[in-house]
């Protein structure tokens, strides 16, 4: 039959080194994103090129969509085994199917939790992070075995030419992989667009257009975040703190000091990227102000009621850089609400998650 | 050298399967089950439609049309898929119109007709262009191989 005969190992091995390697990628730029969040003391995460992080974590995105139709390949071209006999068969067999199950369990897993999770599409009732973070390590290490059991067979496939006769008219298997690098060139074209501006207008899947108030997208509201009226209050001051030296800066305090632009990428986790304009005051200045030590990390607390982001904490390379600003405009404007008026953070190389909108304290952490 | 890529990967898939511990009784069953569809889903329903799509298509598409109808084909599966999650907007999300802000339908509707645009482009590039002799002979059935000539 025609269907037995256009699967085939030349195809699956090739195909699974693709898709290796896209999980590779995401893995790695996963991991980094991770440790950017959750700095770890040997963890190094330089402040250049400023659009470092757009970069790693634009493409954990788009690797993770180009392993769609590898995966969807891979597990067409081994199918039958899974009816393969003896069903049970012994130990070692059992292991080895074991095995799979987790590999493919985890890769869908966490192509499908990434997948709805940039299109902000909670459908499952899980902690996305967390999860999405641990399932990794599950998958990465079911490839890695993976790997290790099937090298000769791989090894041997890639060392063979693709079989090119049909067994009758119709596709081939150098068919079938053109096709599959078709489709992954197809589905980046229709989803990069978020984060690679030459693709925007034909990127027609991206969850974002790269559209938004002053021309950036937002993640987070002023008004899912509560701070419609404390943003907006005559009486909003920004407190910047060393141990027990404190200053209060107004709106106007911040406007008469000595004002920096630059042109700095905002990326998000999920994948999307803008490039603006911030004015603002640098953030060295203001700790400055308050006696800071340069070599200090400084704590970042939004007027957002407490939540997983409302304070972060900014690293002592980023604290010095002279790029990272407390923005009071973004693109020449006044800094609309939803990106964060009537002040926040923005810094070279950090996820956009971390870089705090609607400041009301700087804390400079002993 | 194997050996080492399979201990590392025991490690490394242990360590996951710690940090997924963490989690209370009731997330690690929901993130189970959640995998576990996904296996189910692709062996049970996917990859059995494929199947049977690949079966009939055999049948029904003429035989030159059939590699381009079948690589159309998998090229709009995977256009769907990514469509899924964005396609109705279900993440939408009033206070940020800054998510899901393409016209979705449109976009998928517009790649999917320059898929299948491509196919009748596709077969006449292929009956336009010239071909190698081996790739005419591989091309060939046995419907195309002429009756023995006449004897003289």
């Amino acid at each position: 039959m025609k269907a037995a005969t256009l699967r085939g190992t030349s195809i699956t091995a090739r195909v699974g080194l693709a898709l290796g390697v896209a999980v590779a990628v995401c893995f790695v730029t996963g991991l980094i994103s991770h440790f950017i969040q959750h700095p770890q003391p040997w963890f190094f995460w330089p402040t250049r090129p400023v659009w470092l992080y757009r970069v790693t974590q634009g493409l954990h995105v788009i690797s993770g969509i180009a392993a769609i139709p590898l995966i969807i390949v891979k597990l067409w071209s081994v199918w039958p085994k899974l009816f393969e006999r003896p069903v049970i068969g012994g130990l070692v067999r059992q292991i080895e199917r074991l095995s799979i199950l987790v590999l493919v369990g985890s890769m869908l897993f966490q192509l499908s939790t990434g997948l709805l999770n940039i299109a902000q599409w909670y459908a499952f009732k899980f902690f996305f992070t967390t999860s999405h973070y641990a399932m990794a390590y599950v998958a990465a290490g079911a490839v890695l075995v993976h790997i290790g059991v099937k090298l000769p067979i791989l090894r041997r496939a890639l060392g063979e030419p693709v079989d090119d006769t049909p067994a009758s008219v119709g596709p081939t298997r150098r068919t079938v992989l053109r096709a599959t690098w078709l489709a992954v060139a197809l589905a980046t074209v229709v989803t990069a667009g978020q984060t690679v501006p030459l693709l925007r207008k034909v990127s027609v899947l991206a969850p974002r257009s790269g559209q938004g108030p002053q021309g950036v997208p937002i993640n987070r509201s002023a008004i899912a975040a509560g701070v419609l009226g404390s943003a907006q209050s005559p009486d909003y001051r920004l407190t910047v703190t060393n141990g027990p030296t404190s200053r209060a800066f107004s709106l106007a305090d911040l406007q008469a000091m000595p004002q920096a632009t630059h042109r700095l990428p905002i990326a998000c986790v999920e994948g999307w990227s803008a490039d603006a304009e911030w004015t603002g005051v640098v953030v060295g200045d203001l700790v400055a102000a308050v006696g800071g030590s340069r070599d200090s990390d400084v704590r970042m607390i939004s007027l957002e009621p407490p939540g997983p982001y409302s304070r972060t904490v900014l690293p002592a390379r980023h604290v010095r850089d002279g790029k990272t600003l407390i923005a009071l405009k973004l693109n020449g404007q006044t800094l609309d609400l939803d990106h964060g008026y009537p002040c926040r953070l923005i810094a070279p190389t950090r996820p956009g998650v971390l870089q705090t909108k609607w400041l009301s304290r700087i804390e400079v952490v002993p | 050298m194997r050996i080492a890529l399979v201990l590392l990967g025991v490690v490394l898939g242990a360590y996951g399967a710690v940090l997924l511990w963490e989690n209370p009784p009731v997330i690690i069953t929901r993130i189970v089950v959640w995998a576990l569809v996904g296996v189910v889903l692709n062996d049970m329903v996917f990859a059995p439609v494929c199947v049977a799509l690949g079966f009939a298509g055999r049948r029904l598409i003429p035989g030159k049309w059939w590699p381009p109808v079948a690589v159309a084909t998998f090229l709009s599966v995977v256009l769907v898929f990514l469509a899924i999650p964005v396609y109705g907007k279900p993440g939408l999300r009033p206070d940020n119109m800054t998510v899901l802000d393409r016209n979705y339908p449109l976009g998928l509707w517009i790649s999917l007709g320059i898929v299948w645009a491509c196919v009748p482009l596709y077969y006449l590039a292929m009956r336009r262009l010239p071909v190698r002799q081996d790739e005419v002979v591989e091309q060939e059935s046995t419907d195309d191989v002429e009756r023995q000539p006449p004897a003289v």
